[in-house]
């Protein structure tokens, strides 16, 4: 996890037990095979109970769970079932099971990759004013083509796909950025689970819209209506326009988030999409032309015609060029389940102390052991530990670790925390303590040598994470090739904890070190160009005996001062055999100054 | 494609002496000009002025794998008194670096081959991608004999030393091993190690610097260009840059000093050079052989070609006046020896002619094809003799250049000739030219922009302050004025460092049509490169390049307006049994010139735009020389030298005419003889050159200077000169200054696009041809246009409109009437109507049309029966309903649209014939189609509607607000108020006209005339941009017939079309839109018509991009 922009963190959530994903029938598919059956039997299907809470059963995972009812998930954030709607606003009395019963509520953010662009713009402090029009652009065949817009450029007609340099011709002050999708996308994914704080089956419908089924989670909220505001509140908050509905489709939601925000009770769903146009069917744009065409230009007129008409006319192989399948997933004839992703695996480990203790210590192997054993049976290692020790009287302490490369090395990782609790006032003693992965990677074991001799990187590793651990990730830094030609700016040096290490490319005739900042001297030499003869360093006086250059480094033109003068650097040996690494600064008459100065940069070995 | 606008060529100043320096001990042979692309940072002129300065008596010019910059070095540095040493930086596919430097003709020629190869074929044989070269170390081996090598060490010689002797055992001809002193700390010792493993293979150390650029100046450029061409910024790029300036061009002194230790590799210089005396006016050109058959002198057939022409063109005699042009003219030709030339291009015409079937309609253009021989051979149409248009007018004896014809063929059959020619003389003798691809500004600054880290705002709002103009590169107050600090030390940097790239070659590009056909294969002249497209290859030199060496060009260019004509001329033989020709129409019809002067030349080629339509009763043509000064005088040249004016006051009477005179004791009647044709006003190119020589006295250098100054606007310096000359010698022999200001002005018109005379009469021609189809025959002249779309001015719906307007009958497309083709149906009443074709109908095949067409032995009564019989997917029948072209089978666009959804595409099995599966079909009703909706869907179908004008809808609504319809307009008085709403036609923004836009708004009733006024244009500039349907409020302006609406408050309204249908309308917008299309700089004088096939260079006034 980087830094950057961060939706909300999700908070700390109890460790995953690795459970097999069961395997993805096509909902369509099955939901077809309903139909069918349904259709051939002549009922409505059998009311499903609603799966019993409680411990999770040993395999059922592996059969299909039944359409439209979510899977279980494990875990305390599964809310159980049978809590249904907990308000009274825009319930309706039927509790069936059915899919009429559901209730899933569609969140478009129609201005999402703008609004977070904003955001980051704002952390930064280099947002635009609002009322600016602005838009982000992507690359396109010929020029960037408009990717998103905010609400003052689009009330100035510039819309996503015109050509930046048109839309600039007709609105010279439009300010545009790149647009950045696959960051939009990470960030959406980021909010998918930061939104399950509302309700647990949340996935991500598109590019800038989330779906929930929100079935038995409003009441925790107060109702629909409550938790509508809430989520609109919250979102706000963070900078993001949202329009959401509530529906008891996903198709209705969808058409109606975009189309009539607000909530549908499930009696209303035809009045209230009826009057919507064909474009609120999730159809593409041919077929809402044809649609148009056709004189079918609301849901309800193309509701009035007979199915059969409709099917035999449009049997496309997709469903977005399928206004059938579409009005059944409005209507709820066709189930279409929200299918929400798994979290990402979190591990943490807890010691809940029946008597408070003093010193924390001695739980910590045991705490250490058992996180690494979650981490090795999911294959990850952690790059950042937080442990938190919870006194009686409710304060809490806490300390946190970092790794340079993943590890689920029990020893290692309880290193880290040596002579980090030694400070910590216990008060009447700590009764809970929690060590926690905050940040893991995937660690796939890999095959060790024969004789077990660990591998000069790893060792290398452990000391950094160590020696950062003690005296702080600062304080530990490695050298990082840069890519310049000026010596000094050849190395950058970057905290070792967080570095990703870099080979230098092999250099030749580079002293082993360098002076910082070089030092000046005196030197006898043949002007304009000629090498030193000798020269005079720390008030001794050398005599070069022999000599190797110049190397000519010119000043990098994009970044030094007007004036900066080349250096002519020799590689010289004095009468002892001491080597050093001389430059002269300028040539005479090059028109940045008078005489060359000349400098000592460093010494060889 | 990319705009083919010319950049202007750099030349070394005119008025410098360059005395020959004495021969210098050391020669520079590693020297890459910018055609090394994005490696060479200085172009030829630069390097070869730098090098004369040096004291080089010779340079030697080896760019990285092509032979494309030669040309322009050899030019360069001959006007230098340099010696050009012509060779190539030859990098293998496996690493290996050689200079090589072609010793005579013969090593030229594999070196030429070598590089063909290796540009046309990858290793493997295949097609080689555009812009790569795959040099073998065998094709190397195969092609040296006669080349001296010299192997470029790498920078690192890690096992260079061991590869060594096997190089040296496989290339006897290499001879030198390249040593260059660049400051790398270590070069001492990398020399002597060089110098080692040389002496150890035979081989001897050469001195070089690895030039990239002609002064240590250029290393920010070049360190751009590196970023650009690695693709990294600056920051990122660290060792991908040099680390200093050294590889600038050093003098000889220098290289002596830094090569002290090694003076026999300064000597191995100078006799390479010496050794290698290949130059490039060796390349003599050929003509090719085929033209003049066997035992036969070129001249003796021309005359017998000439001869037999003019006695077919003239049965009952050659007119003594001609015969005397004619035999002056041959005499000519044979004086200059270009009888070949003539031959070639008959050669090619009697191909379009004769072979090709149906022939191709073709006609020639350009300085010499108006000469009576051109007339006689038949590939021009317009007889000089009646027209006073003087052969030596176009040929001038003393410059000895190749004369120019340019020929014009129908857009959609040129490349049949192109074929021809590559069949007849094949790839190896025959190829197009290519076209140098500059950095224009606004690329310069993006691309520098994104290397030196500006945000995509700062060069967008930098590269918009560009006014798509050359040279001019970025003014300070232009960075004001798009809100920027110029005084941002990074900003100043990035600006400077774009005006350098700016006007530096980007890559090769194919040209329109310039052929070159040799005797010998062309491989061996110059390398032949592919071009992106398949089966397209191009030499390495571009137009210019081909001038200066003087090899032979012939353009084989695309005008679409020869495709209408053809077209038309076939409906009239069809259907009048009227056989006509281009040189046999009747000349001179008064109808048609009545017709012109009332501006109805919608179509009409050339005088169709809203310019050429306001000239047109102004300038009330009433012969056909009227029509070459109608086509001549809407251009810059005249307009800016302010022209247009006079000429009309004289030839309305309202002013005298009277010729500018010299004082005493100059002929006062000089001029006469120059401007008499024109009533004392210059208005051709010729006619201001003749100023120049007769009044102004220049010599004939003088006169040709001025001439190439005009071709190709030079630096201001340049222009400035000869203005002083120019002007300062017509006063001096007695001329009134502001007229000599005048015509100095009018040449610096010409000089961005220029039209010559017998460019003009070639072109009035064809504006004579096509008005006297459109005025006799409109039906066939209207369908003849819309089957030859996309061409020139309008679109299908104004074409349509104009049709109706005549009185011809447009009926509809129906899949049971309709050919692919626009065809014409008798009527009833006598005459023919239109009825549009299946091409009118977006998206549909041609192939498939000819299906429909073919299986139509019975009516086709529903869809169904179309599809099967027909054979047709159900894709295309859904088309064909949805363009509501099922009329016939009495089924509306709804009721057929409803239809066809429910084909499906089974396999065509009889077991799948039989009825459906799922039942029986209920009737629908479906709401009937309000015609709005009808009228929307047929433009978005067809791009034009014959049920209503979309406006109609709105008539009512506006009617009651008080706004006047178009036809309103015509009526209005002047100066009276009025507000007006319309569907936008075409924007455009002349750059003669000094920033004021014209849009021509079109409602059911006609079309208007808007102006608006700069200040108004900037208030308003969005709404003029952006609007589809426009509202404007202002007054009316009369003039003679012509009515302009000058418009003062505009509103876009487009929002009201989206209410006529659930989809809203786009109405479609003319070819020639200047927001749509932007037409920037545009060519000059030659090309061929305005807009219609990208290949077509454009030749209408260039209106200024909008952005």
């Amino acid at each position: 996890m980087t830094g950057g922009d961060k939706l909300p963190v999700l908070a700390f959530r109890a460790p995953h037990i690795a459970k097999a994903r069961p395997r993805a029938a096509n909902p369509r598919q099955l939901a077809r095979a309903a139909e069918a059956l349904r259709q051939a039997t002549g009922t409505a299907p059998e009311p499903r109970p609603a799966p019993a809470p409680g411990p999770i059963p040993a395999a059922p995972e592996d059969s299909f769970s039944p359409v439209g009812i979510p899977r279980r998930r494990p875990g305390p954030a599964a809310a159980p079932p049978e809590i249904r709607r907990g308000g009274a606003t825009g319930g309706t009395a039927s509790d069936d099971g059915g899919p009429g019963a559901r209730r899933i509520l569609s969140l478009h953010l129609p201005r999402f990759a703008v609004e977070r662009w904003r955001r980051e713009a704002l952390r930064r402090d280099e947002a635009p004013p609002d009322d600016l029009p602005f838009a982000l652009a992507l690359e396109g065949a010929q020029g960037p083509v408009i990717h998103a817009v905010n609400p003052a450029a689009q009330a100035l007609g510039i819309a996503p796909g015109a050509r930046l340099v048109d839309m600039r011709a007709i609105c010279p002050e439009l300010r545009a950025a790149f647009a950045d999708p696959r960051g939009d996308k990470a960030a959406l994914d980021r909010l998918m689970l930061w939104a399950r704080r509302w309700c647990p089956w949340t996935a991500i419908d598109g590019t800038d819209a989330l779906v929930m089924d929100v079935t038995g989670s409003d009441h925790l909220w107060g109702g629909e209506a409550a938790m509508l505001e809430e989520i609109a509140a919250r979102l706000a908050g963070l900078g993001l326009t949202c329009r959401a509905a509530i529906a008891p489709t996903r198709g209705a939601a969808w058409a109606l988030a975009r189309f009539a925000p607000g909530l549908c009770a499930a009696e209303e769903l035809a009045t209230r999409t009826d009057p919507l146009p064909v474009a609120a069917l999730r159809l593409d744009p041919a077929t809402v032309r044809t649609l148009d065409r056709l004189g079918l230009s609301t849901i309800g007129a193309l509701r009035a015609v007979p199915r059969l008409s409709l099917a035999r006319r449009f049997r496309a192989g997709l469903p977005e060029a399928d206004p059938l399948l579409r009005l059944d997933q409005l209507s709820g004839r066709m189930p279409e389940p929200v299918d929400s992703p798994d979290d990402p695996p979190r591990f943490a480990v807890q010691a809940r102390l029946a008597e408070p203790v003093l010193d924390p210590l001695p739980h910590l192997p045991e705490l250490t052991r058992a996180l690494c054993a979650a981490l090795a049976a999911e294959g990850f290692g952690a790059r950042r530990l937080a442990l938190a020790l919870y006194r009686t009287d409710g304060e809490v302490a806490q300390a946190q670790a970092a790794t340079s490369r993943p590890s689920r090395d029990p020893d290692h990782l309880l290193r880290l925390f040596d002579g980090r609790l030694d400070r910590l006032d216990p008060g009447f003693g700590f009764d809970l303590i929690t060590l926690a992965a905050l940040v893991a990677e995937a660690l796939p074991d890999r095959q060790r040598r024969l004789d077990h001799a660990a591998e000069d990187a790893d060792d290398l590793a452990r000391l950094i994470d160590r020696l950062s651990a003690r005296f702080g990730p600062q304080t530990l830094t490695r050298p990082l090739p840069a890519p310049s030609h000026i010596p000094e700016r050849q190395v950058l040096w970057r905290p070792a904890l967080h570095a990703v290490c870099r080979p230098f490319a092999p250099r030749l005739h580079r002293p082993l070190r360098l002076f910082e900042p070089p030092e000046e001297v005196q030197v006898l030499y043949a002007v304009p160009e000629g090498p030193p003869a000798q020269f005079l360093w720390r008030r001794q006086r050398l005599r070069v005996a022999r000599f190797a250059g110049p190397e000519r480094i010119a000043p990098e033109w994009w970044r030094d001062r007007p004036g900066t003068r080349l250096r002519d650097y020799f590689r010289i040996e004095d009468q002892t055999g001491r080597r050093f690494w001389l430059y002269r600064e300028g040539l005479l008459g090059d028109g940045r100054g008078a005489e060359p100065r000349w400098f000592l940069h460093g010494a060889f070995a | 494609m990319p705009e083919t606008e010319k950049h202007p060529r750099r030349d070394v100043p005119q008025q410098a002496e360059f005395p020959p320096n004495p021969p210098s001990a050391y020669v520079e042979l590693g020297l890459a000009t910018c055609f090394s692309f994005l490696r060479g940072a200085s172009d030829a002129v630069d390097l070869a002025v730098q090098g004369w300065s040096l004291g080089y008596d010779a340079l030697g010019v080896a760019d990285l794998n092509t032979l494309a910059g030669v040309v322009r070095m050899h030019v360069a540095a001959k006007r230098v008194n340099v010696r050009p040493v012509i060779g190539a930086r030859l990098a293998l596919v496996t690493g290996e670096t050689f200079l090589a430097y072609p010793t005579d003709r013969a090593a030229y020629g594999r070196l030429s081959a070598l590089l063909s190869k290796a540009k046309m074929r990858d290793v493997e044989g295949r097609w080689q991608k555009k812009g790569v070269s795959d040099v073998t170390l065998d094709d190397l081996a195969d092609h040296a004999e006669g080349l001296k090598l010299i192997l470029v060490p790498p920078a690192d010689l890690e096992g260079f030393e061991a590869a060594l002797p096997r190089l040296a055992r496989r290339l006897p001809a290499l001879t030198h091993l390249a040593a260059a002193h660049l400051y790398r700390g270590d070069d001492r010792a990398r020399i002597n190690a060089l110098e080692r493993m040389a002496r150890a293979v035979g081989l001897a150390l050469m001195a070089t610097n690895e030039v990239l650029y002609h002064a240590p100046e250029r290393r920010p450029l070049q360190d751009v260009m590196t970023c650009i061409r690695e693709g990294v910024s600056l920051a990122e790029a660290g060792p991908r840059l040099a680390p200093n300036a050294e590889r600038h061009l050093k003098s000889p002194q220098t290289m002596q000093r830094l090569f002290a230790e090694w003076p026999q590799a300064i000597r191995a210089t100078r006799e390479i050079a010496d050794a290698c005396r290949f130059d490039l006016e060796e390349l003599a050109y050929e003509y090719p052989r085929e033209v003049v058959p066997e035992g036969r002198g070129p001249q003796d057939h021309l005359e017998k070609l000439t001869w037999e022409g003019a006695a077919t063109r003239w049965p009952e005699g050659i007119p003594p006046a001609t015969r005397a042009v004619l035999e002056k003219e041959l005499a000519m030709i044979g004086r200059l020896d270009i009888a070949r030339y003539f031959l070639t291009i008959h050669d090619i015409i009697r191909f379009a002619r004769e072979t090709a079937q149906p022939p191709i309609l073709c006609q020639g253009r350009g300085s010499a094809a108006n000469s009576a021989v051109c007339f006689v051979l038949g590939i021009t149409a317009v007889d000089p003799a009646q027209h006073q248009l003087l052969f030596e007018r176009f040929i001038s004896e003393e410059r000895r250049e190749p004369p120019d014809i340019d020929v014009d063929f129908e857009h959609e059959r040129r490349e049949e000739v192109i074929q021809h020619i590559y069949a007849k003389y094949g790839r190896e003798r025959a190829g197009l030219c290519a076209t140098v691809i500059h950095y224009r500004p606004r690329s310069a600054i993006r691309e520098v922009g994104k290397v030196m880290g500006l945000s995509e705002d700062v060069t967008g709002a930098l590269a918009k302050t560009v006014w798509g103009h050359w040279g001019s590169g970025i003014a300070e107050e232009n960075v004001r004025e798009a809100g920027l600090d110029p005084t941002d030390p990074l900003l100043r940097k990035a600006l400077l460092i774009a005006g350098q790239l700016v006007g530096m070659p980007r890559h090769l590009s194919q040209h329109v049509g310039g052929f070159i056909l040799t005797e010998k294969p062309l491989t061996e002249t110059v390398p032949i490169g592919n071009g992106a497209m398949a089966d397209r290859s191009f030499i390495e030199w571009d137009k210019d390049d081909i001038d200066a060496l003087g090899i032979l060009k012939v353009d084989i260019l695309a005008l679409g307006m020869l495709t209408c004509i053809r077209k038309s001329l076939d409906l009239v033989a069809a259907h009048w049994d009227r056989r006509e020709d281009l040189a046999t129409i009747p000349r001179e019809d008064p109808r048609v010139f009545d017709m012109l002067c009332r501006a109805d030349s919608l179509g009409v080629f050339q005088v169709e735009s809203r310019a050429q339509m306001n000239m047109l009763p102004r300038l009330r043509p009433r012969s056909f020389y009227d029509l070459v000064i109608q086509v001549a005088i809407v251009r810059p040249g005249p307009i800016q030298g302010d022209m247009v004016h006079p000429y009309l006051r004289r030839r309305a009477g309202e002013e005298a005419v009277e010729y500018p005179s010299p004082g005493h004791p100059h002929d006062p009647g000089e001029l006469k003889s120059i401007l008499g044709r024109t009533l004392g006003v210059p208005i051709f190119q010729e006619q201001a050159m003749k100023i120049a020589i007769d009044a102004a006295r220049f010599s004939p250098a003088e006169a040709n200077e001025l001439r190439k100054a005009m071709a190709t606007f030079r630096s201001r310096g340049t222009i400035a000169l000869l203005q002083e000359k120019m002007v300062g010698r017509m006063v001096a022999r007695g001329y009134d200054e502001d007229f000599a200001t005048r015509c100095f002005e009018q040449i610096k018109g010409f000089g961005e696009y220029g039209f010559p005379e017998s460019h003009a009469a070639s072109f009035a021609h064809l504006v004579y041809v096509s008005s006297w189809l459109k005025c006799h025959f409109p039906g066939a002249f209207g369908a003849a246009l819309l089957n030859s779309q996309p061409m020139g001015f309008y679109a299908p719906a104004q074409i349509v409109r104009d049709m109706r307007e005549h009185g011809v009958e447009v009926r509809p497309v129906d899949v049971n009437m309709s050919e692919w083709d626009c065809t014409l149906e008798p009527v009833s009443s006598g005459g023919f109507a239109v009825r549009l074709g299946l091409r009118m109908i977006g998206g549909l095949a041609s192939e498939v049309a000819a299906r429909i067409v073919a299986a139509r032995d019975a009516p086709y009564e529903t869809p169904e029966d179309l599809k099967s019989r027909a054979g047709i997917g159900a894709a295309v029948v859904r088309r064909l309903a949805a363009a509501d072209a099922m009329r016939s089978m009495f089924l509306d666009r709804r009721q057929a649209l409803w239809e066809a959804r429910s084909l499906r595409d089974a396999p065509d099995l009889p077991l799948f014939r039989e009825a459906r599966d799922e039942g029986a079909e209920v009737p629908v009703a479906l709401p009937a189609m309000p015609v709005c909706e009808q009228v929307v869907a047929d433009y978005q179908t067809l791009r034009l509607s014959l049920k209503a004008h979309p406006m109609t809808f709105l008539r009512k609504s506006l009617r009651a607000q008080g706004y006047a319809s178009a036809a309103d307009l015509a009526r209005a008085g002047q100066g009276q108020r009025l507000k007006l709403a319309g569907l936008v036609l075409i924007r455009q923004k002349p750059g003669s006209a000094k920033g004021v836009c014209f849009i021509t708004l079109e409602d059911e009733t006609g079309v208007a005339n808007l102006v608006v006024w700069p200040k108004v244009m900037a208030q308003f500039r969005r709404v003029v941009m952006q609007a589809r349907l426009l509202v404007v409020e202002g007054y009316v302006q009369r003039d003679v017939e012509i009515v302009h609406f000058v418009a003062q408050r505009l509103e876009d309204r487009s929002d009201a079309l989206t209410r006529l249908a659930p989809g809203g309308l786009v109405p479609p917008l003319s070819h020639a839109d200047a927001v749509k299309n932007p037409v920037q700089g545009s060519a000059r004088g030659s090309g061929a018509p305005a807009n219609g096939h990208p290949r077509n260079a454009r030749i209408l006034p260039p209106s200024r991009d909008f952005h």
